[in-house]
């Protein structure tokens, strides 16, 4: 390659390293944010979750839909969440994969999917998708993921399903997401042992607040699967944005000592040139 | 006089963590008052005002859609939206009530009534919220 050439190399790769260290730093700032909202949720879905219990102690015989986990037969209705956007390494293609198999084991699945990564490829290889959401991540708020939510709740309560599950990427650490499939419908509440000992009265009866907090606590689920599954991208963008990035810098690298050969072996042979030159004239 | 603490928590995070002489909430069967010593009870919200004096300053929230947990010294409210009478628009809250009325005035087979009326229930406790603020 000519020296020029190189040059020209090292140069595009340089500008590459920078939108990929920029994206990194990027994607760190909206992770800290996704957890930070991560963790405000916590204490409005914890309470809620501590009401389910109490009641769902309190009265096993006056069961709702929502939360009757009694196993049922009928149609599955999976949820898929990758992200909006590419170049978050396998955060999208696992997520797909794993969808593709699940419906490969229970044909009699129906798919609502989140994030238009998800969207674009499952409708081009499967019938099943009912319903799409995209743009989501891009500003979330919470009656954004309302809405998803209302939506299966509609679905669950007046088509009949059995079950509905959500499969999204969990968000453990900056550098680890776990993929699991999760059963938001019927409702369970978060393994505790903590129940209020207070005997309340409820107003204007349990069977009315239960159903109401089956859907609140729904809702919640879905805000709380929505942000984890945005942290966990937010992370895998900047794992995969960080090795780019010492890709890139090992590739500039090797190039410039591709480049340096290049041009010391050029000065060899002028500097040859010259003095074979000087000979002959001085013979 | 003893007081009593409020927690208000929503999806985005928790927005009161204060103690008050009196609170009253907007409750699914009306408005009741809580001072220390009340009975324990859960009720369902409706969309209103949630008023909290201290002294005798009065603060306003306007939330909608929760619950609310009166235990004896403390009251916790979940709720998903929840405002403080200060940052609520009240242009906005005008147009949204105006909207909604007429959503449910013309009637139309598509009239999703559910969802009109909870908008306007909403439009009212904003605005109701502002009204001693300045008259409206």
């Amino acid at each position: 390659m000519a020296i020029r050439d190189i040059k020209i190399r090292i140069d595009s790769v340089k500008n590459t390293r920078q939108i990929t260290n920029a994206m990194k730093m990027v994607a760190a700032s909206h992770l800290r944010r996704a957890q930070t909202r991560i963790l405000a949720a916590r204490p409005y879905a914890n309470h809620l979750d501590t009401m389910l219990r109490t009641l769902k102690k309190k009265n096993v015989a006056s069961r709702h839909i929502l939360l009757d986990d009694t196993p049922r037969k009928g149609k599955e209705l999976l949820v898929v969440v990758t992200a909006d956007r590419g170049l978050c390494g396998s955060f999208n293609t696992g997520i797909i994969r794993r969808a593709l198999s699940f419906i490969q084991e229970n044909p009699n699945t129906d798919i609502v999917c989140v994030g238009r990564k998800g969207y674009d490829s499952l409708r081009k290889r499967t019938d099943r998708v009912i319903e799409h959401y995209v743009g989501i991540f891009n500003d979330m708020e919470f009656f954004r993921s309302r809405d998803v939510a209302d939506h299966v709740l509609d679905l669950y309560l007046h088509h009949d399903y059995a079950r509905i599950k959500v499969l999204y990427n969990e968000f453990k650490s900056a550098i680890q997401q776990n993929i699991i499939i999760k059963t938001v419908l019927p409702v369970q509440p978060l393994e505790s042992d903590i129940v209020s000992s207070i005997d309340y009265i409820y107003e204007p009866d349990e069977d009315t607040v239960i159903e109401e907090l089956g859907c609140k606590v729904m809702h919640v689920d879905m805000w709380r699967i929505m942000l984890e599954s945005s942290a966990a991208e937010q992370g895998a963008r900047m794992t995969a944005m960080d090795s780019a990035t010492d890709n890139a810098t090992e590739m500039i690298g090797a190039l410039t000592l591709q480049f340096n050969r290049e041009r010391q072996a050029a000065i060899t042979t002028e500097i040859i040139e010259i003095a074979s030159g000087a000979d002959a004239i001085n013979q | 006089m003893s007081k009593i603490k409020l927690e208000v928590r929503k999806p985005e995070g928790q927005v009161v963590k204060a103690e008050f002489d009196q609170v009253i909430v907007p409750g699914i069967e009306g408005d009741f008052g809580v001072l220390p010593g009340h009975t324990p009870f859960i009720t369902r919200l409706r969309p209103g005002i949630l008023t909290c004096i201290d002294n005798t300053v009065e603060t306003r929230w306007a939330i909608h859609d929760g619950f609310v947990t009166v235990e004896a010294d403390m009251v916790l409210i979940a709720c998903e939206i929840a405002e403080k009478s200060d940052d609520i628009d009240a242009e906005r809250a005008r147009e949204a009530h105006k909207r909604a009325e007429k959503r449910l005035r013309v009637k139309q087979d598509d009239t999703d009534f559910r969802r009109a009326e909870m908008a306007l229930h909403r439009a009212v406790a904003r605005l109701g919220s502002l009204k001693s603020d300045s008259e409206l």
